[in-house]
């Protein structure tokens, strides 16, 4: 699972209101390398929820991405330094084996061999 | 006489004009509206909506059905059919002796015929975010996201299929642009008004709660987002009428076990719950027609050498799903 997947992924268990942005728990990440595309990142951009992204990088051992949102004029500048950062984080991590946790509830989404399982449990639903 | 069973129609109704539909089956697109007022669900308590699972255990039941079958199957159809589990659309006119890449056509042909029905062009650079309900091995996740350029997820019940779906991805330089997660389309694991595209190729079928369906694709769409659903339905029922007839359930039963299928609906229902939920623009059509040369063609090729043996290998499942087939031939032919 890739954080561009993580960033839209929420707990949906009965009654939760805040089931985002899930923690991840990570016992097993890799790195893939995929080709560098500064336009789909700027298209994407709009699109991130910034502090999930920064925080689940973080989990998974990548510090380099500011807590808070870049200014767009640092997204569209032609200095590509940011959005390889971005693309990092974004697109070449991967979270082979662990859990997404809910914020709320604390229920873990187990994640193996990349695939996260958000099936819910009889009683959650 | 009109036909039982329908999978993928497509009937363009009139627009204020209630028509009494000939054929079921549908291929819907609505609209969410633009506007940011969530309008409150009035129940869709009307007619016969498919029947809701009795106990939970049985929809549980039910899903680990659907989540082996397709553990066990896929593999065998993407040999064989490759990675679209959907019927090809046809001009009904067309001869059944096409060549397999023939029907491979027709099922990315299914796609785009969707895709233009529901408005959705190549133009429209809104396109930044797709769902696929149900998606089997992802053969319409890539390829909306490769036409689109659009970041597209897809979800199914199958821990195979999601495997299988992203190592295809990878393989085809699209790891980047979709991904895919074992999670439950009565259940999406995605905050509201996510997506602008959502997408239900002939996945509608195995939902045992249609009305919750129906909810969450329209729940996980944008504002002015659209909904596309390919599905098969029996034909809507006549005033007066309660129910298929016998006959006509007994062959639709025989279907739904072997293919992990609970109660259909019409194509009326679904129109109804969309319109109870608020959504504008809704268009439905029935394509019984361009989608009848299917099932003769896959059970051809099924009779195949490779096919046998492949058949042989893949278990009991794929077996009875095999000679399960000609039931859905049967079920085309008892109309005009």
């Amino acid at each position: 699972m890739r954080l561009i997947t993580h960033n839209m992924l929420s707990c949906n268990i009965k009654g939760v209101t805040n089931g985002f942005p899930l923690k991840i728990e990570a016992e097993k990440v890799i790195e893939k390398e995929v080709d560098f595309n500064p336009d789909f990142l700027r298209h994407m951009f709009a699109k991130i929820e910034w502090k999930a992204l920064a925080e689940a990088a973080r989990s998974m051992g990548y510090a380099e991405l500011p807590d808070d949102s870049p200014d767009a004029a640092v997204i569209e500048s032609a200095d590509e330094t940011f959005l390889r950062k971005l693309h990092h984080a974004l697109l070449e991590l991967h979270l082979e084996e662990g859990a997404l946790v809910c914020p709320e509830t604390g229920r873990k989404f187990p994640v193996n061999k990349g695939i996260p399982n958000m099936l819910l449990h009889e009683d959650e639903v | 006489m009109k036909a039982t069973l329908a999978p993928s129609s497509l009937i363009s109704l009139p627009r204020h004009k209630v028509s009494s539909l000939r054929s079921p089956s549908l291929l819907i697109q609505s609209q969410r509206p633009s506007s940011a007022l969530m309008t409150t669900m009035k129940t869709a308590s009307r007619g016969s909506v498919a029947v809701t699972a009795a106990a939970t255990s049985s929809v549980e039941a039910l899903r680990e059905g659907i989540a082996e079958f397709y553990n066990e199957t896929s593999g065998l159809w993407e040999e064989i059919w490759g990675d679209h589990m959907h019927h090809g659309f046809y001009d009904p006119d067309s001869s059944v002796q096409l060549s397999d890449s023939g029907h491979r056509e027709a099922q990315i042909r299914m796609i785009e015929e969707s895709l233009r029905f529901a408005g959705v062009t190549e133009e429209e650079k809104k396109i930044k975010r797709v769902v696929d309900v149900g998606c089997g091995i992802g053969g319409s996740s890539r390829y909306i996201a490769s036409k689109f350029g659009a970041e597209c997820v897809g979800i199914t019940l199958s821990p195979v299929q999601a495997k299988r779906a992203n190592d295809l991805a990878a393989a085809q330089s699209l790891s980047h642009k979709v991904s895919f997660q074992v999670a439950d389309a009565l259940e999406q694991p995605f905050e509201d008004g996510m997506f602008d595209l959502v997408w239900s190729m002939e996945s509608g079928e195995h939902m045992p709660d249609k009305a919750k369906f129906v909810k969450e694709l329209v729940r996980v769409a944008a504002p002015g987002g659209r909904i596309i659903i390919v599905t098969w339905c029996h034909r809507n029922l006549s005033q007066g009428e309660e129910a298929l007839q016998p006959w006509e359930q007994n062959l639709l039963d025989r279907i739904c076990k072997t293919f992990y299928l609970p109660a259909w609906c019409s194509t009326s229902d679904y129109v109804n719950l969309l319109q109870s939920l608020s959504l504008q623009d809704i268009k439905c059509a029935d394509w019984s027609e361009n989608v009848a040369p299917f099932w003769p063609a896959v059970i051809r090729t099924a009779l195949t050498w490779k096919g046998l043996v492949s058949l042989l290998r893949s278990g009991m499942k794929s077996i009875k799903g095999a000679l399960t087939m000609p039931l859905m031939i049967e079920g085309y032919k008892k109309g005009d």
